[in-house]
Parts: structure tokens; sequence; C-alpha cells
């Protein structure tokens, strides 16, 4: 991992390398973010047609279009993560304990729980998308999306408070 | 004919877009790759949470220093924090793979089987555990033997053995896929439960 990063830092500076890999993670987060929270709500409250307002009109989309972005962007933004994840650990948490945030400890490593669950289910997850949809599975499917969903809107506000802590490109 | 042939294909296509994200009600047979995927989902979140509990990792990270030690290594002056996330991922991931490559090849029922007595054996044993702390701490004779993890996963067993054989057919199949949900959320109670130190302080 060190050779990796020695080959960035002959062209930018370390502080910018981080900055830099945690604006991807982050936007890749919010599409992500934006992925799971419109397949929730088209699975959760479906309608029939696209009438109406925005609401509706989000709620009407065909949720199986969803799956393969959401599948595509979750690896490379868990895998981000995960590698951003070795700078935490060393130049964010240590002065996090040492400052007392234990709360902020405590949900981060919650966080590497909940989003390990998520890449755990991913396949079973593209499995039960996949066409032709089978009425038997649509309970498992539903909820299969929740979970994704939570473990992303999890990850993204404790990511969140983590940074207002202190950011590994700060 | 060629005419009604034209029809019938414009109306299968106006059905098959009309119809395309709508479920089926016929009742499907889980592919191959269904089994491995859900076998996956299953088995990853169990030994992840296990090798968690266990502290067993593939290897160590010490990211202070860029080193890499295999399996579990304790934290060694001047070496800074050791990482053992990765370890846990890559152990279960390697681990989940072989298994659900197995699952592949066993008899459906018997998978059912199989992954029922897993899961409620990994269930039953902590509970049971947790169960004769709970009590040995609270009668006032000796019963500190209900403190045995021996004895706690001898009842899991004998429970889970009896759990997986006697359950119907139909109800294996149920909880095979259900599992699916229920391991991890299980998984992330255990391992929500094991942070409680950090929101207690």
């Amino acid at each position: 991992m060190d050779a990796i990063t020695d080959v960035f830092f002959d062209y930018i500076s370390v502080r910018t390398f981080w900055r830099v890999l945690q604006f991807v993670h982050f936007t890749m987060a919010i599409t992500l973010l934006a992925l799971v929270t419109l397949q929730t709500a088209a699975v959760l409250m479906p309608v029939q047609q696209a009438a109406g307002n925005f609401i509706t009109r989000v709620r009407a989309a065909p949720a199986a279009a969803y799956v393969k972005p959401i599948v595509i962007l979750y690896i490379p933004t868990f895998l981000l993560g995960a590698w951003i994840y070795i700078k935490y650990r060393t130049y964010v948490r240590i002065p996090m304990e040492q400052f007392g945030h234990w709360w902020t400890v405590g949900t981060f490593e919650f966080k590497e729980h909940i989003v390990s669950m998520g890449m755990g289910l991913l396949p079973a997850y593209w499995y039960f998308w996949r066409q032709p949809l089978t009425e038997q599975h649509d309970t498992i499917r539903k909820w299969l999306v929740v979970f994704l969903a939570i473990s992303v809107w999890y990850s993204f506000l404790v990511g969140h408070v983590a940074n207002d802590f202190r950011g590994v490109g700060a | 004919m060629t005419q009604t042939l034209d029809v019938r294909q414009g109306v299968t296509q106006l059905n098959r877009s009309a119809t395309k994200s709508a479920p089926t009600a016929t009742p499907a047979e889980i592919s191959k790759a269904g089994v491995f995927a859900i076998t996956f989902g299953i088995t990853f979140a169990l030994m992840y949470t296990v090798l968690e509990q266990l502290n067993w990792p593939l290897f160590t990270y010490h990211p202070a220093v860029g080193k890499l030690d295999f399996w579990m290594q304790r934290p060694r002056s001047g070496e800074g924090p050791p990482m053992y996330w990765f370890g846990w991922l890559a152990l279960s991931g390697i681990g989940s793979v072989v298994v659900s490559y197995i699952a592949t090849l066993l008899p459906r029922l018997w998978l059912y089987r199989v992954t029922v007595f897993c899961c409620v054996l990994a269930a039953l044993w902590p509970a049971f555990l947790a169960g004769g702390t709970f009590i040995a701490d609270k009668v006032s004779f000796d019963a500190e033997f209900l403190k045995s993890i021996w004895l706690a996963g001898s009842l899991a067993l004998v429970g889970a053995a009896a759990i997986s054989y006697f359950a119907s057919d139909q109800r294996v199949d149920r909880l095979w896929v259900n599992s699916l949900l229920i391991v991890p959320i299980g998984g992330l109670i255990v391992l929500g439960y094991s942070l409680k130190s950090y929101f207690l302080r």
C-alpha cells in the first residue's frame, strides 16, 4: 500500500493526496446515497403511474433499474473507504481517543461492521433483483434494499461526523 | 401466418416492456448462482461476527509502519496500533467463497438443514452461555459449572440438531432465504453490543 501512495507523493503533497481520496470517496458515497434512497422509495411506496409531483414520480421509477449502479458503486466506495481507514486509524482515531470522543469512535467502529455486512449481501441482492423478478422473493428483495439503504445512510452520517472531528487530509 | 406472427411478436414486446420489473407469481427454482449468492451472504455475516468476536484475523496490519503480520499480533512498542478489520474481512471472504461453493454441490434439502443447523448453533451457543453465566451469578449455591463454554456448546449442539431435524421441509426452505437477513442483523446486534464500552464511558 505504501508503494502505491509513494508514487503519488512524487507529484502531490501527502495532505492533498488524502484530501483528493476523501473527496472522491465522498462523491461516490453521495451518489450511492441518492441511488439507495430512490430505490427504497420505489420499493416501499410504489405507485403505478408516474403522474403527479416529483416525489410521486420518484416512487414510480422501476426499482430494478437502480440495482446495477448500486452494486457497481458500492464496491469501489467500500474499497476506497477501506484505504482511507488506514489513515484514519493513526491520524484521526488516536487524537479522537485522546480527546475522549468515545461515541464517535464507537459509532465509527460500528460503521466498519455494517458496511462489511452490506458487502456480504451484495451478491444475494444482485441475484434477487435479476429479471424476471419472482413474487415468491418479494419480501426478501424489499428488505435487502432497506438493509443496504440503512448501511449506506449510517455510514455516510457517521463518516461525516468523524470528518468534522478531523479529516484525513486536514 | 406471417402477419399473425408479427402481431404476436408485437404483443409480446409490449408485454415485456410493460411488465419488465413486475414480479411473476410462479415459484422459482433457485439456480446454482443463487445458492452461491445466498450462502455467501449468510456465511459471510456469520463468519465475520464469529471471527471478530474471537479476534481471529487472517493477518494484522500495522498502519504506522506499513507492516503485515500473519494471524493476530498484539500491539508492539513503536509500531503503532494494529488493524484487524482487513484480516477478518479476508478470512470471512475466503471462508465464505469455499463454503458457498460446497453449498452448490449439496442436495437442496441438505443445504437448507445444514444452514439452519449452523445458524441455530451460532445463536444458541452464546445465548446458553450468557444464560448460564447469569444464573451462576444469581444463585446462592455453587453453580460455576454453568459458566462452562463446553456445557453451553453441548446444549446448543443438541438444540440445533433437534430443530434442524424436526423442522418441516417448507419451514427450512423459508428459513434458509430469511437467514440472509436474520444472520447479518443478529451479527450486528452482537457486534454492536460488544462496542458498548465506547458508549458507557
